[in-house]
């Protein structure tokens, strides 16, 4: 519209020149007391041929009290708005009246190429430039790489200063959000990359500016604009095609050298689909296992360990929402659905102020938004699992939806075993649906959910089953181009039940869950071009129920039993500021301050102080009502980062953390069971703390295609929760006497090298970690290992991964993993008695000796139906095998009598080479 | 969280990709110290208190029992000092204390080394009876449960071990023997083929009731013997002993038990070492392993008789046998097998071969462990023992 209007006005211009000449010399008289502007140009226009444009309102202060005699209708405006804020223009015979700012109506010098006298002062005055206000404008949709955009409100000249770019970039073909994409002005060594809903904001001199655009999985793009002031812009990008199974880890090129955070890993799920998983499905946590400085304990456990932490120190949340149990099906399969998601971010060292509540590492799980424009689907057929995806507009361009299913028939596989597992069950499924709505280009909602449940009884009379079960509200608005502002609301919820049939009389029921209301606010502020601010205020409701125990059959005699449910609210409030010092130095410093209160209602155990916490140290128990506030821990948390660049491509970090956790998993399981219990901080178990000092020098090689890094760490843990020889935790009154706070420390070097372009790509990492945990709480009755160091139970020292993807063409590519460690440690007996009418051992100190090395490589050829646009479905098998050599590594190693005499077993599992296949059809 | 090898059942693409279990040695360093092992019950009641004396050995040891000999045990408590005395090396016994079942009792050790043990005082506790113990034929063989119960809800924590003894048959039916290098028909008395046998536990059966209303034991397994077991191919007969334990007594036995009962899957709790309640009176720091219970004993015997058993049930010989023909002289190429195999011991006559008339050509013959079951049992009848 405002170029439509500039090239009438411009048509006009030229066409009334001529006649202006002719009539700017006639002479008038007038006079005027305390007359209003209608009155003014009434005179006027009756006494000449001018005529006036104006805005009425504007003018209704204006009294005018003037006498001239034979003066040109200009000198009769000089006087009359002389020492006034209103200005007129003429242009031949119109005159336009304005207030405040004088309307150009030439050319600007240099238009049609004569350049601007020397001298000169253009524009010394404010200049109206457009006739339409900001806030009509519709937001350029720049979706052209040759054309040049403008940008902000239209000057004759660029103006000195800087002025505000912010935009939104999106996907062409479905209009969804590009996260992560960068946005880098070469000129201007400086760029920014678009936020997790595809806003991104910069400061940039006023001025010509080529943009050069880079997204996930998006064609590289570049925009040209001219930036007069403040604005917006709309990018359009386009996926890239050729390059399906391409990997990529990090969004942009320079974000490896360039970002000020240290040990951040950023995966995109095309990446994550072509690393090899057993059953051929794409599995997220799996590929986040070959990330240097992440361990898990074993081939199909839940959980990971990240630089030394234990796996409940991990905060995984998927669209904002907390997952409990990220895995299905024994470990062998993650909870995200990879067709609903988008990427994945995992922070080891640097952790974002915004987040807290675990001590060692955040790994946030973002789905896809629903394509915008059309309906779209996906289906994938594997061995024991399948699952289907659709996502489209309910209001095009403005609202969609993303759907996601999955489930197994694994039944049929368990029914043809042996006798011994014949009558073992196992199933899960899973449901997303994620909603995103567009108010409009200042508001968005976003509604997402999540369930989730897996059953399985092995063998025995006992089934178990776990669930769970989020869902949550974000509304995003933009106040400004400066501030961004993030709510959410949401409700998260893990639940376990155990139940047993067989016996009537013993049949029971078992049930645990916990559940989390959360609120957030995040906002961000461009301050100015050196200082972005964050900051917001979490709070989170846990209500957890320990456990419930009951009959399940009206002849039980199952005794109920159940442990009060915990209360406790923990909020935060952050701040934090990214400063780019100068060019080559910029410092990330946040401080978020976290507050815990333990509510009642709630029965608190005493102790006498000074001894071990057991049943015989219990004096007696106090009472709370409801509400109230029984024990408040809390501090601050220090964020502090910093990037120096050595040169274009070689920079050096730092960073120092400290973290607090108040919710703790209880488990004497090697891996975490589906079953172990939460367990929150209370005026008897102490809050986790952690902090970490790392340190990383990062390498850009061959043009940005090959990223270097080298990063160490050093990491304390305090108050983490062990647990004593043969504690009971689950139905526990009082699982103080049960728990040791033990004090760990970690350490580690990490080296990458990865690919991102070229059809030759992927990782390469090798981690030497160290960690070793000690019981040092004088209150201990029988400390582990005599009250010294000992190695936790995913104390890897080394370990190697390669993920590697060739492309061969368009439609063909292999992959291969490798993946190499220590093997995790054991405790083994150290000798040996007769008890009981068997051999039995007798245990050495924990964790002191450790299982064979863990090697294994797996293989994947990756097959796609032809590319033609235009087709009803899209095809692409992927076959590979896990486990190529078909080492046997060791999954346990136990000792166990047989006939009355000890023997030592190896346990493997995936002991020979496993080929799978999968389908996969688009549509 | 046990039995959770699932792992083993993974299948892909049809063809079965087992995990798999293999025996694993690994290189243990010993510290050389060895601990004193402790093992028995005190008995208030009518019946002898027996107590194992051992030390434990390396893992590759052979040893099976390293006895503790020369030791001087004594059970105090409530004013009584009663020695026990070593029936065989390591275990020593005293006869029944028929002592005040409400009073606290404990056992002091002097080994031959001069070194002293003393266990805790323990209160006495009174075992109420084995109600029944009942069988089911299962898809997995015989299961064989308990049932008690302790109307004054004292009991709580129960433990179980049995003996087992059953009658089994040779597989073959040998009618003659060897004697000297000359074959005798063997007389009634001569005959090799049907047995007794005995197993005591190997496993720690443990219950408790302490999660429900009432101190009940419902139908806890003791345990399953394989429906093709050797076991139960004629007549079984279990008796059952049961021992009320206090909750540190239970920790303790449910501790050994995950230590060497476990599956191996690393949802398993890990292998941890609980102490018992027997101490070095002269270096607290030093582990002693075991606990002595205070508490009567109960017992119960029940006989299955194979007619009660599934008929399809079919017992699976622990030995592959065959019988073949042994000629006087081979009809083809005329070698002298009895001489050479029977008449030499290398293996037992069954049955005699008959020719046309009554010529006898030769002998059927086995193997010693296929014909003579005195070899894995003995013939003589338990005392207690009763046909059905």
């Amino acid at each position: 519209m405002k170029k439509f209007y500039l090239f009438g006005i411009c048509c006009l211009f030229i066409a009334q020149y001529v006649k202006a000449q002719q009539s700017a010399g006639s002479v008038i008289s007038v006079n005027f007391q305390q007359a209003t502007i209608q009155t003014v140009v009434a005179d006027i226009e009756s006494k000449s041929n001018y005529h006036f444009y104006y805005d009425a309102a504007q003018f209704d202060s204006l009294k005018v009290t003037l006498q001239a005699t034979d003066k040109t209708v200009p000198a009769i405006l000089d006087l009359a708005f002389n020492g006034t804020d209103f200005h007129y223009a003429l242009n031949g015979q119109q005159v336009f009246l304005t207030k405040g700012k004088i309307l150009q109506t030439t050319l600007a010098p240099g238009f049609f190429g004569i350049k601007a006298t020397p001298g000169v002062p253009v524009a010394a005055v404010n200049t109206v430039s457009a006739f339409v206000s900001e806030g009509d404008k519709i937001i350029p949709e720049a979706t052209t790489e040759n054309k040049l955009y403008e940008i902000g409100v239209k000057t004759n000249t660029i103006q000195t200063g800087r002025a505000t770019l912010s935009g939104y970039i999106r996907d062409i073909k479905s209009g969804e959000a590009v996260t992560g994409a960068s946005i880098y002005i070469t000129a201007q060594k400086t760029g920014v990359a678009t936020d997790q809903y595809g806003y991104f904001t910069i400061s940039l001199p006023k001025g010509r500016h080529l943009l050069s655009i880079r997204g996930v999985g998006m064609r590289d793009t570049r925009r040209q604009i001219i930036l007069y002031s403040d604005g917006k812009i709309i990018i359009e990008m386009m996926e890239q095609v050729t390059s399906l199974k391409e990997v990529k880890i990090s969004a942009d090129k320079v974000a490896n050298v360039r970002s000020v955070e240290l040990g951040v890993t950023r995966l995109d799920i095309k990446s994550i689909k072509q690393v090899p998983t057993v059953f051929g499905e794409a599995d997220i946590l799996r590929v986040v296992l070959t990330l240097p400085g992440v361990q898990s304990v074993g081939e199909a456990s839940t959980g990971f360990n990240v630089r030394g932490g234990s796996a409940d120190q991990n905060l995984i949340l998927l669209n904002d929402a907390t997952i409990y149990n990220p895995s299905h099906f024994f470990g062998f399969f993650s909870a995200f659905n990879p067709d609903i998601v988008k990427g994945v971010e995992l922070y080891k060292s640097s952790i974002p102020e915004k987040f807290g509540g675990r001590v060692s590492s955040i790994l946030d799980v973002t789905d896809r938004e629903g394509n915008k424009k059309k309906f779209a689907g996906s289906a994938g057929i594997g061995l024991i699992t399948s699952r289907f995806n659709i996502e489209g507009p309910i209001i095009k361009d403005k609202t969609s939806f993303i759907f996601g299913a999955r489930g197994t028939y694994s039944d049929w596989l368990l029914k043809l075993l042996p006798g011994a597992y014949k009558n073992s069950q196992a199933s899960f499924y899973d449901f997303n649906l994620d909603i995103s709505h567009q108010i409009d280009d200042k508001n968005n909602i976003y509604i997402t959910s999540y369930i989730s449940r897996d059953k399985f009884k092995l063998n025995s009379d006992t089934s178990y089953s776990y669930s769970n079960r989020n869902v949550n509200i974000k509304w995003k608005h933009n106040f400004n181009n400066k501030l961004f502002g993030l709510f959410l609301a949401g409700s998260d919820r893990y639940q376990y039940d155990i139940a047993s049939f067989d016996n009537p009389v013993n049949a029971y029921k078992l049930k645990f869950d916990i559940n989390q209301t959360n609120f957030k606010s995040d906002f961000t502020y461009y301050l100015n071009t050196s200082n972005t601010i964050t900051f917001g205020l979490n709070s989170i409701y846990y209500k957890l129920h320990p456990g419930s125990y009951g009959p399940n059959d009206p002849k039980s005699l199952a005794l109920p039993d159940v442990v009060p449910a915990q209360q406790a609210l923990e909020s935060a409030l952050y701040l934090g500021d990214k400063y780019d010092v100068n060019d080559d130095l910029s410092v990330s410093f946040g401080v978020r301050y976290s507050l815990y209160n333990f509510l009642g209602p709630q029965s608190v155990n005493n102790y006498a102080p000074g001894t071990p916490r057991s049943s015989t140290s219990l004096i007696d128990s106090t009472n709370y009502s409801s509400g109230k506030i029984i024990k408040t821990y809390g501090g601050p948390e220090i964020r502090l980062s910093a990037r120096y660049n050595l040169g274009d491509n070689l920079s050096i970090k730092g960073g120092y953390n400290t973290l607090r956790q108040y919710i703790h998993l209880l488990s004497n399981t090697t891996a975490i069971a589906p079953t172990d219990v939460w367990q929150l901080s209370n005026p008897n178990i102490k809050p986790q703390y952690g902090d970490q000092v790392s340190l990383g020098i990062y390498k850009n090689l061959k043009s940005n295609t090959i990223e270097t890094s080298v990063e160490v760490y050093y990491k304390r843990l305090k108050d983490y929760l062990d647990y004593r020889s043969g504690a009971t935790l689950v139905l526990n009154h009082h699982i103080e006497t049960d728990v040791i706070n033990t004090r760990g420390k970690a350490y580690g070097v990490e080296f990458m090298i990865r690919k991102n372009t070229g059809s030759a790509n992927g990782w390469i990492s090798y981690a030497y970690s160290r960690t070793f945990l000690k019981q040092d709480d004088p209150n201990v009755g029988q400390p582990v290992n005599g009250g010294s160091f000992y190695p936790a139970n995913y104390d890897k020292p080394h370990s190697f991964n390669f993920v590697g993807n060739y492309r061969f063409t368009h439609r063909f590519s292999l992959s291969l993993n490798v993946t190499y460690s220590t093997g995790r440690p054991i405790t083994l007996p150290t000798g040996k008695y007769y008890y009981a009418g068997s051999e039995r051992v007798y245990y050495s100190d924990r964790n002191a000796y450790r299982i064979p090395d863990y090697f294994r490589s797996d293989f994947s050829m990756n097959i796609d139906g032809n590319h033609k646009v235009h087709q009803l479905t899209h095809n692409s098998f992927t076959i590979g095998v896990y486990n190529l050599t078909g080492r046997q590594n060791a999954y346990s190693t136990y000792f166990t009598q047989e006939a009355g005499v000890i023997t030592g077993y190896k346990l493997s599992i995936f002991a020979k080479p496993i080929p799978f296949i999968n389908y996969n059809i688009r549509f | 969280m046990k039995g959770r090898n699932i792992c083993i059942c993974i299948l892909g693409l049809g063809a079965a990709v087992a995990g798999c279990r293999k025996t694993y040695a690994p290189q243990v360093v010993s510290s050389g110290n060895t601990l004193l092992v402790v093992e028995g019950v005190i008995d208030p009641g009518s019946d002898s208190t027996f107590i194992k004396l051992s030390h434990t050995v390396k893992i590759s040891d052979t040893t099976k029992v390293a006895a503790e000999k020369g030791a001087t045990l004594t059970v105090e408590g409530n004013g009584l000092s009663v020695p026990l005395t070593e029936l065989r090396p390591g275990v020593y016994a005293c006869p029944p204390l028929n002592a005040d079942a409400t009073q606290k009792y404990r056992l002091r050790v002097k080994l031959s080394n001069g070194k002293e043990y003393l266990s805790d005082d323990e209160e006495a506790k009174v075992t109420p009876p084995i109600d029944t113990i009942t069988y089911e034929p299962t898809f997995r063989g015989l299961k064989i449960s308990a049932s008690a119960h302790d109307p004054s809800g004292k009991t709580r924590y129960y433990r179980w071990d049995y003996d087992e003894d059953w009658r089994f048959n040779a597989k073959f039916f040998s009618s003659y023997k060897v004697v000297n290098g000359v074959i005798f028909p063997r007389t009634p008395a001569d005959l090799r083929f049907s047995c007794f046998s005995s197993h005591a536990s190997t496993v720690v059966v443990l219950g408790s009731s302490v999660k429900l209303a009432q101190d009940v034991i419902s139908d806890q397994p003791i345990l399953t013997i394989d429906s093709t077991s050797e076991k139960i191919s004629i007549r079984y007969s279990i008796l059952l002993k049961q021992y009320a334990l206090s909750k540190a007594a239970f920790g303790f036995y449910e501790n050994i038990k995950k230590n060497t009962e476990q599956l191996g899957s690393i949802f398993d709790a890990q292998p941890s070492e609980i102490a018992g309640n027997v101490h070095s009176t002269t270096n607290p720091a030093e582990p002693v392993i075991g606990y002595v219970s205070v508490c009567t004993v109960q017992s119960k015997r029940i006989f299955i008789d194979k007619t009660e058993l599934p008929a399809k049930w079919i017992t699976k010989y622990p030995y592959d046998c065959r019988q073949d023909t042994t000629w006087f002289s081979n009809p083809i190429t005329g070698a002298p097998e009895v001489k050479a195999f029977i008449l030499t011991n290398l293996t037992l006559p069954t049955q005699e071969i008959a020719g046309v008339g009554t010529a006898l050509l030769g002998y059927y013959r086995t193997d010693f462990i296929c014909g003579d079951c005195t070899l894995r049992g003995t013939q003589k009848r338990p005392v207690f023992w009763k046909d059905k």
